[in-house]
């Protein structure tokens, strides 16, 4: 699941200050999962555009914004995209950027995008994967430090973890304290022991 | 007669660095006259990389202005700021302009300091760091082509001292393979402790240099006991702290009573006052050092 949070309203309202008739597209995955573009949101979206004198011509929810076949199946949704200037949409980037590439319309995105995060037990789970490319997270026990430790380090922890806890945010379990429990866990703990090399950043 | 730091650390002596900060700015003469003062006493200078990612004037320049003033040097070298492009090439420039020593470590990330929103790089961490330096020395690149004149640092890295803690050994263990010529550890009050962690790392036979900060205040130790990392300032030098009329004076006795108990225990000390090193010379002094006039 990618997390993404609401930006403020007022700063939405300052990047459409010069737009009008502005549609709203939603995702009905992650962003509903969050509150951050779902149904309910959306329309209380369109409320408040309407009432800081926004003209908001209509809006769709799409399965995900992530995943749009054409303008076409945009226009099936709701046709009054075709009287639109712009396009705000409540998902993550990979969303913004996919109605982007269908609608030849100004696009704005509602949300700032955290992380490849999930949710388990009923908590939000950030950086769970950075998405390198490059995986090795089983030789971790599954929990991968260069998503999860703020500095990427994949031979053990920094000199700033204090009783487990992460050098900038103390609240904050240091990965590298999970990991070893984990491989303790799994009886695993000769994994600590492996140099890792360096992840290949090469062009994907 | 001894000239160099590989020199000396290969030697029986005991070693004595001081840390000292690039200036934040161009004016570079306080520092180096404060480096002035103890040059024949120590036996290396520790240049630091924007430390607590503070900016300041670059840990290379400012290693090339003491090499200039006739000092030895190590130059830390974080993995903070510069990708394994940046950091080959800064090591290539400094070894060419006559940096022998570096001293590695992760750095802290960028929101510890004076640029929060800054990219924090970390390409490279500090093991792999060491492998890097590794091949400079070896006459290759960390992409394994071949240099036209290779490095040969001296290759220092840091280590904190808690012995219980073992992802913290498994790290260190895990430098040492790839290769150092020496360890730096945190800062030290209780001996006891350092002298377990010396214990758990004999094995690994390499020099260890004791980190030493000079205490100047109650309130600068209780701030150590709960900030820092694997530092632990024992109970009794609490109340020695408290109890003490002239702080700073006590402070100065305790450090010259560490380092007289480190003697016996590690390679060297490395000495990292808050502020210049104005009392470093009395803190010599102290310990038993004898010291040229100024």
């Amino acid at each position: 699941m990618i997390l993404t949070s609401a930006k403020p309203f007022e700063e939405i309202l300052e990047f459409l200050k010069d737009e009008d008739k502005i549609f709203v597209i939603g995702c009905n995955v992650c962003a509903a999962k969050l509150k951050t573009g779902g149904e309910p949101e959306v329309l209380e979206m369109c409320r408040r555009l309407e009432e800081s004198g926004k003209n908001v011509v209509g809006w769709a929810l799409p399965t995900a914004a992530c995943s749009i076949r054409s303008y076409e199946s945009l226009l099936e949704k709701n046709e009054k995209l075709k009287e639109a200037l712009c396009v705000l949409v409540m998902g993550c980037g990979s969303g913004v950027s996919t109605v982007a590439k269908v609608v030849d319309l100004p696009v704005y995105g509602s949300n700032n995008t955290l992380s490849l995060g999930g949710s388990s037990m009923g908590q939000m789970l950030g950086d769970q994967c950075a998405m390198c490319g490059d995986c090795t997270i089983s030789e971790f026990g599954g929990l991968c430090p260069a998503a999860q430790c703020p500095k990427g380090l994949l031979n053990g922890p920094c000199g700033g973890a204090v009783e487990g806890k992460c050098e900038i945010d103390r609240e904050k379990d240091c990965v590298w304290a999970l990991i070893y429990e984990r491989l303790k866990k799994i009886h695993r703990l000769d994994l600590l022991y492996t140099i890792h090399e360096p992840k290949e950043h090469a062009f994907k | 007669m001894l000239f160099n730091f590989r020199e000396k650390l290969n030697s029986g002596k005991f070693l004595i660095t001081a840390e000292l900060s690039p200036p934040k700015g161009v004016n570079v003469s306080a520092i180096l006259a404060d480096a002035s003062q103890l040059k024949g006493h120590v036996d290396a200078f520790n240049v630091t990389d924007n430390q607590c990612s503070i900016m300041h004037m670059s840990s290379l320049a400012f290693s090339k202005l003491l090499l200039d003033e006739g000092h030895e040097v190590i130059m830390q070298l974080t993995c903070r700021d510069r990708n394994r492009i940046g950091l080959q090439s800064d090591l290539l420039g400094a070894y060419a302009l006559g940096v022998r020593n570096i001293c590695v470590m992760t750095g802290d990330f960028p929101s510890c300091g004076d640029h929060p929103g800054s990219k924090p790089v970390y390409d490279l961490d500090s093991v792999q760091l060491l492998e890097l330096v590794h091949r400079l020395n070896s006459g290759i690149d960390f992409a394994e082509n071949r240099l036209d004149g290779e490095t040969s640092f001296c290759t220092g890295a840091v280590s904190g001292i808690d012995p219980e803690n073992i992802l913290q050994l498994i790290k260190l263990e895990k430098k040492v393979r790839c290769g150092v010529d020496f360890i730096q550890t945190q800062a030290v009050y209780d001996v006891g402790i350092f002298e377990e962690f010396i214990e758990s790392v004999n094995c690994l036979g390499v020099p260890i240099i004791a980190g030493l900060i000079p205490l100047k205040s109650l309130k600068m130790a209780e701030y150590m006991n709960k900030n820092i990392s694997g530092v632990h300032v024992p109970e009794e030098i609490m109340v020695r702290m408290k109890k003490s009329s002239s702080p700073l004076e006590e402070g100065l006795l305790i450090a010259s009573e560490t380092i007289q108990e480190l003697k016996k225990l590690s390679r060297g000390v490395h000495i990292m006052p808050i502020g210049s090193h104005k009392n470093t010379r009395k803190l010599l002094s102290m310990s038993g050092f004898s010291l040229k006039p100024e």
